[in-house]
């Protein structure tokens, strides 16, 4: 019975996505990636375009004809390093993922406590997702586009996965285990209050370390892996 | 209890409703038609429109709203007499993620055309946050007169907290197994309740 969360298993879950996590230390974003895998200037030139033309007119719309176009390259070109809509919007989003997880343990690099960390990660997720053109757009014109991501089988999918990306910014304070529950608890939070009329909450420091420190963080602060029954 | 709307005490509106779902159970929601509904339902096309001037569109919302309020009561019904705050979050967890995965018409329209149904169902999520919330404002005071509250608790944002918690777990219990009692006990006692209770 005594399966413990180890986050080689956190990512094992999401073993359907393009990038899967390393353990806890590895360089967050980063890790996981294919050797030989690191694109050249045009392919993140060709993913920047597809960005820009999504934030104008939509995932629906966005056609790679437009994306060679902004990218000033040709189709052509666009087509070797993206054989289609889907894999260049599928690599779209695994980029912007890896950038907002890197951004989010970045900020929580000096944090002095459990809690101080888990708002830094969640205001610099929640202030990344807000930012996002592209994804802006799409939530505010096409959400059914986005939302098969977020919910249901979905959701538990981007659950893990966001999860495994996020626990290193707190394995300096809990043992991995708990790191994991706490960054998949932040993450569904987050979501919560960003789907809802409430999101804007979490741009407000005093609301958002309230929250942290009054419900999310007191039952995760634990100092040793517990040998109880939770997901593996 | 049955209560009788005064504006429609024949329950037109019910049967509407009923009737819908039966033709998106049958046809998928693309494919449902306020034909499809005056079929099913015996109800006139006008007085279809009376009912719901927004039509095809309108009967949809509605009884995505309407199925959602049902799960939702059956949920309460089956927790109501828990005897404390976890036990009902475990059992009201174990229940919603169970008879969600055994929807065949959920399962079935989220499989086949979940860019129709999912943003209804987000919509429809503003209402149904607010409705948990002040279905648990009673457990929570319960817990608070037994003195089971952690010192400096608001009950209105634990509500609030949990309802989030709860919504989000019902739908995407993530790498939780919610039909494992073991599981839940944890995930209660820590994420829901480490906060709220002592």
């Amino acid at each position: 019975m005594g399966r413990h969360i180890d986050l080689r298993d956190g990512a094992g879950l999401v073993s359907a996505g393009p990038v899967s996590a390393g353990p806890a230390g590895d360089p967050p974003g980063r890790s996981g990636r294919p050797a030989g895998a690191v694109r050249d200037g045009t392919a993140e030139r060709v993913l920047d375009a597809a960005l820009a033309c999504v934030a104008r007119v939509g995932v629906t719309k966005t056609t790679l004809d437009d994306v060679a176009r902004a990218a000033g390259c040709s189709r052509a070109t666009v087509y070797r390093h993206f054989p289609g809509k889907q894999p260049l919007l599928a690599a779209a989003v695994a980029r912007e993922g890896d950038r907002l997880a890197a951004a989010a343990v970045a900020a929580a690099r000096d944090a002095a406590t459990l809690a101080d960390a888990a708002v830094a990660v969640l205001q610099a997720g929640a202030r990344g997702l807000a930012g996002h053109d592209a994804l802006g757009y799409v939530l505010a014109v096409e959400p059914e586009v986005v939302l098969p991501y977020v919910s249901f089988d979905g959701g538990s999918a981007l659950l893990a996965e966001a999860a495994a990306r996020l626990a290193p910014a707190f394995v300096r304070f809990v043992d991995a285990q708990h790191a994991l529950r706490l960054a998949e608890w932040l993450v569904r939070i987050g979501i919560s209050y960003l789907c809802s009329p409430e999101g804007d909450e979490l741009f407000d420091d005093a609301r958002v370390r309230a929250l942290v420190e009054d419900f999310v963080v007191p039952g995760l602060v634990r100092p040793a892996p517990s040998r109880e029954v939770v997901p593996s | 209890m049955v209560t009788v709307n005064m504006a429609d005490p024949l329950g037109v509106r019910a049967r509407l409703l009923e009737a819908t779902y039966t033709c998106v159970a049958r046809y998928g929601m693309a494919k449902t038609t306020v034909e499809d509904v005056v079929k099913v339902s015996g109800v006139s096309r006008a007085t279809i429109y009376r009912h719901f001037p927004g039509g095809r569109d309108e009967l949809l919302r509605e009884t995505v709203a309407w199925e959602l309020g049902r799960y939702f009561s059956q949920l309460g019904d089956h927790v109501r007499d828990a005897p404390d705050l976890a036990e009902l979050l475990r059992r009201g967890l174990q229940f919603a993620r169970r008879s969600l995965r055994e929807h065949e018409v959920l399962r079935k329209i989220l499989d086949t055309e979940p860019d129709r149904l999912l943003p209804l169902l987000s919509t429809e999520s503003t209402r149904t946050l607010p409705f948990i919330a002040s279905f648990l404002m009673p457990y929570l005071h319960r817990e608070e007169a037994a003195g089971r509250l952690r010192p400096g608790v608001d009950v209105e944002r634990a509500a609030d907290y949990l309802a989030r918690a709860v919504l989000s777990l019902i739908a995407s219990p993530g790498r939780w197994d919610l039909e494992d009692p073991d599981q839940l006990a944890v995930l209660v006692r820590d994420e829901l309740l480490g906060g709220i209770c002592t």
